[in-house]
């Protein structure tokens, strides 16, 4: 391809190494081109790219394979399998917590442990997906730089009169005899061509006439855009920019945001379902929630936040209903509604004592699911805690535990001591709620004592329940201004240079006959009927269509 | 809800089919009459062209009416589940198409477009058609620039899709026999058959609904609790097709009679796990089975491929045209589908989600399509593809944007969910 080495046009003008269209004039100056008689390579206006080097380095060898589209098109292809293949099983990052050692086989076979071992079930995160993202970066950058620079010299220092051939072998092209005077219908035209919203200059009997420039650098402004953007990207991986945590919040409670001087208060939270006169029949009867809502206050620690001997002195600084489309906003934090859990949780009862054998009753006695106190004195009876669990469940080993700490199935062990008892107590086990008496038997568990004593519930009077729970999701994203800003020039270059076609027409007159090329980036429709349209009005009557002369279809 | 305006914009909607079907029928006379006529066949495409695109558009007047109506009737805009956003893309294919003629004014657009939007507004009414009102997380204005931009952008693609197909079926020479000549008729004649496959669904389905037609599966799981407790849990199914494949391991409760089939001809195999696996496998055997029988009793009728049959009639119009057309309508579709699809999903995103990006299936598959329109622009602009390489690359397109809108929803899963059956 350059084989060539003298780059001197007829015309004069000394062109730099691989440059395919003569700079000044436009004669065809690559051997290939040069012999053609098909419609021209119009890219970058046939100038050289800095890719187009002879000798090339290390360096410019790096730079060439990045400058290339076929690699850029071969990274954004590999980009989107690999893309594809992410989506085939759900990600890791979609669970909260699981163990993906055991899920992947579990869930979908040998072939989900294949897609675990070969890193797939965090393909976004892996290090090559992260090659790829960089490598099409890198291309954006070299690609852009490589064409923008030699296309906006060309473009900023083109000349009005082209060589024939240059003209011939547009893809739009008109050839006639001219009606009447030359200079007077070149004239007419370049009026006619203005009224257009053309820019044109003239030189005599030669015309140039452009419009929308500008439209060329809107893939370089998307591509800038998209750096930006990628940039942006990077910057969250700076400590400190990207914050996410999540915080559980009772109704009425609250809690410090982790690693923050902040306190965040749930007051209230609301949770609306439709109700079935505003659902569809086969709706109807399925809770559809209309709303939830967590109306929140902020509050900043200013003083005793680190001593645990002290309440800390909070400040109020921010009031929010959030709810999922609208997010509190405090001094670069923030809180988003994520989820709640309004399972309904036991917060106190109010049991008694019961000795089967005489029937009496001993209490009622208040105990709480949280903070129970130790001892009870009920009669002759006493209870002394001797255990709790919240959440509970049996182990492996059969040995108790609890699960969480909410009180989803709240358990626990007293030490009952009285008349007719040992020395040290019995040990009773008392689950509140009677569906979880019933399903980790109870009864069977306390054996004989069960016989003689039961604590139980006579009535709802004094049970009371725990305030909904709210899931609020504390974020700081300190990248998201230069996120926005790369997005906003990325879709500002994609419009400009999709939206906008750069228009040219040439036109010389020689012994009385016109030739005219014309020339655009896209949308060779509408420049042919631009061309079409002004030849009518100078007297020359042309069907747009027959004014193309084939050729690339880009 | 005003149920009255509901039962009207449902109406608007059933005309607009109609009229749609009729565009499509008058097209093809267009298209077709102007070979056979003994009239100038230039006037008799300009009548004829005319008159298709006028019955389109009144089509389109009557689908505008649907849309407005059930987005008063309803209270939000018709665009938040799968019976919705569906005929709103139809109705953004038909805006598209508007757009795409009033620049090029060629009757040819139609041809392919107009059928295309009468799948898809059928396709449409497979799905659940009651008014849900909005869960919180789509109580946004949101859901009415994101969804409106990124279908309008998709709609341009669709348009372009079916210019790319009719340039395909136009310059693929079906009476060359080079292996090269052979192996693009042979894939014009999948993506035709594929189209076909597509009726067979819409026909079973809607033949089968207008019959009643139910059978009831219950499948048993038996899973072990942590507190060492079996837990059975049954899970029904409702077949609305005769279930050539039910679930696995489950029992009928109940079946309609068809050809005397008393319960499933297959099971699932174990691997799809949960029954509506199962329904939607079955769903699909039925439709790729009734697809082929619609497609043999085509081929018996005609003799010849579909592409062959179709291939004649193309041959007044300019390739290179067609070619122009598909690009510029994908072109035109691009910037809008990255603004609607990415940019303002990002915002949207980052406002309910708290993550501008968090690589859900919905999302991956947009930056997916908008991958590949983007490799499209680069091979067209850069690298010269044009012509039968273009056009296949805009058929295929068209297949990735499906399966972001549809087959996501489907068949993965994630956050976009609540836009499923």
């Amino acid at each position: 391809m350059l084989s060539f080495q003298n780059t001197k046009c007829e015309c004069g003008h000394q062109n730099p190494v691989g440059t395919v269209l003569c700079e000044s004039c436009g004669k065809p100056l690559e051997e290939a081109e040069a012999a053609s008689t098909a419609p021209l390579e119009m890219r970058y206006d046939g100038a050289a790219r800095r890719s187009q080097k002879t000798n090339p380095s290390i360096i410019d060898r790096v730079w060439n394979f990045f400058s290339s589209v076929k690699i850029a098109v071969w990274l954004i292809v590999i980009t989107l399998i690999a893309s594809m293949i992410g989506t085939i099983f759900t990600q890791e990052s979609a669970f909260i917590s699981f163990d993906p050692d055991t899920y992947y086989e579990e869930k979908y076979g040998w072939i989900g442990k294949l897609y675990y071992e070969l890193g797939f079930s965090h393909t976004y995160e892996t290090w090559w997906f992260t090659t790829l993202i960089v490598m099409i970066a890198t291309s954006l950058v070299v690609c852009s730089l490589d064409r923008v620079l030699p296309l906006y010299k060309a473009l900023s220092k083109q000349q009005v009169r082209k060589h024939v051939q240059f003209l011939k072998r547009q893809r739009t092209v008109y050839e006639g005899a001219v009606v009447g005077d030359a200079e007077e219908w070149v004239a007419e035209v370049e009026q006619q061509l203005k009224r257009k919203r053309y820019k044109v200059k003239r030189e005599g009997t030669a015309l140039l006439a452009e419009k929308n420039r500008f439209s060329r650098w809107g893939p370089y402004i998307n591509h800038i855009g998209l750096i930006v953007f990628l940039l942006a990207v990077l910057l969250r991986s700076v400590p400190g920019w990207a914050m996410d945590s999540y915080l559980a919040i009772r109704e009425g409670e609250t809690l410090q945001i982790p690693e923050t001087n902040y306190y965040l208060k749930n007051e209230k939270f609301t949770l609306d379902y439709y109700a079935d006169d505003e659902l569809p029949d086969e709706l109807k009867g399925i809770p559809r929630p209309k709303l939830y809502q967590t109306d929140a206050i902020l509050y900043e620690c200013t003083a005793d936040c680190d001593d645990p001997l002290k309440e800390p002195v909070l400040e109020e600084v921010s009031q929010h209903g959030i709810i999922v489309n609208d997010p509190m906003a405090y001094g670069g934090l923030k809180i988003y509604q994520f989820g709640y859990d309004d399972t309904p949780k036991l917060a106190a009862v109010k049991p008694v004592l019961v000795d089967k054998t005489t029937g009496k009753t001993y209490g009622p006695f208040e105990l709480s699911m949280r903070n129970p106190q130790l001892n009870y004195e009920l009669g002759p009876y006493t209870l002394e805690l001797h255990s709790k669990y919240l959440d509970f469940a049996m182990d492996e080993k059969g040995e108790p535990r609890t699960k969480s700490d909410e009180p989803n199935a709240p358990a626990f062990i007293f030490m009952l001591k009285g008349p007719g008892l040992a020395e040290d107590g019995e040990p009773y086990m008392y689950f509140p709620r009677q569906i979880d008496k019933e399903k980790f038997s109870q009864d069977a568990i306390n054996g004989d004592l069960a016989n003689r004593f039961e604590i139980k519930v006579p009535s709802m009077e004094g049970v009371t329940f725990a305030g909904t729970v709210s899931t609020l999701n504390i974020r700081t994203e300190m990248a998201m201004p230069y996120i926005w800003t790369g997005t906003a020039i990325w879709i500002f270059g994609v419009f400009l240079g999709s939206y906008w076609h750069h228009r040219r027409i040439w036109l010389r007159i020689d012994e009385g006959r016109v030739l005219l090329g014309a020339h655009t980036n896209k949308n060779f429709h509408g420049m042919r009927a631009d061309v079409a349209s002004v030849l009518k009005k100078t007297g020359i009557d042309v069907e747009p269509k027959s004014l193309d002369n084939g050729g690339n279809r880009a | 809800m005003n149920s009255s305006l509901l039962t009207f914009s449902s109406d608007a909607y059933l005309v607009a089919f109609f009229l749609y079907c009729l565009g499509f029928i008058s097209y093809g006379i267009t298209i077709a009459g102007a070979r056979y006529t003994k009239r100038d066949p230039k006037a008799y495409m300009k009548r004829w062209g005319r008159i298709s695109y006028v019955i389109s558009l009144l089509g389109f007047v009557s689908h505008v009416a649907f849309f407005f109506t059930r987005w008063i009737g309803g209270g939000h805009i018709p665009t938040s589940n799968m019976y919705e956003f569906i005929s709103f893309l139809a109705m953004m294919i038909m805006l598209a198409f508007v757009v795409v003629h009033a620049i090029y004014r060629k009757a040819v657009i139609g041809l392919f477009t107009l059928p295309l939007i009468v799948i898809i507004v059928a396709y449409s009414m497979v799905f659940p058609q009651e008014v849900q009102p909005l869960i919180p997380a789509l109580q946004s204005y949101w859901l009415k620039i994101h969804v409106t931009t990124a279908a309008l952008g998709e709609a341009f693609f669709a348009v372009g899709f079916a210019t790319a197909l009719l340039q395909l079926l136009r310059v693929v020479d079906f009476r060359e026999k080079s292996p090269r000549a052979r192996r693009s008729q042979r894939w014009v004649e999948i993506v035709m058959i594929v189209g076909v496959i597509m009726i067979g669904y819409l026909v079973s389905v809607f033949g089968f609904r207008a019959a009643g037609y139910e059978a009831v599966f219950v499948q048993e799981n038996v899973t072990i609790t942590d507190a060492g407790v079996d837990n059975t849990e049954t899970d029904e199914v409702v077949y609305s097709l005769p279930p050539i494949f039910k679930p696995f391991n489950s029992q009928v409760q109940e079946i309609d009679s068809f050809i005397g089939l008393k319960d499933g001809v297959f099971e699932t195999p174990h691997w799809m796990k949960g029954v509506d696996a199962a329904r939607k496998l079955n769903t699909i055997i039925w439709s790729i089975i009734a697809g082929l029988v619609v497609y043999a009793i085509i081929r018996l009728i005609l003799r010849k491929p579909i592409g062959a049959v179709l291939h004649p009639f193309t041959r007044g119009i300019d390739p290179d045209d067609l070619d122009e057309i598909s690009y510029r309508t994908i072109a035109i579709g691009y910037p809008l589908f990255t603004l609607g699809a990415l940019v303002f999903a990002m915002i949207w995103a980052y406002e309910a989600w708290s993550r501008f990006w968090g690589w859900d299936p919905k999302e991956v598959w947009a930056l997916i399509t908008w991958l590949y329109y983007t490799a499209y622009l680069h091979l067209r602009l850069s690298r010269g593809w044009h012509g039968e390489k273009s056009a296949w690359l805009a058929v295929i397109g068209f297949i990735v944007v499906m399966f972001t809108l549809v087959g996501v929803n489907l068949v993965l899963v994630g956050l976009h969910s609540y836009a499923g059956v």
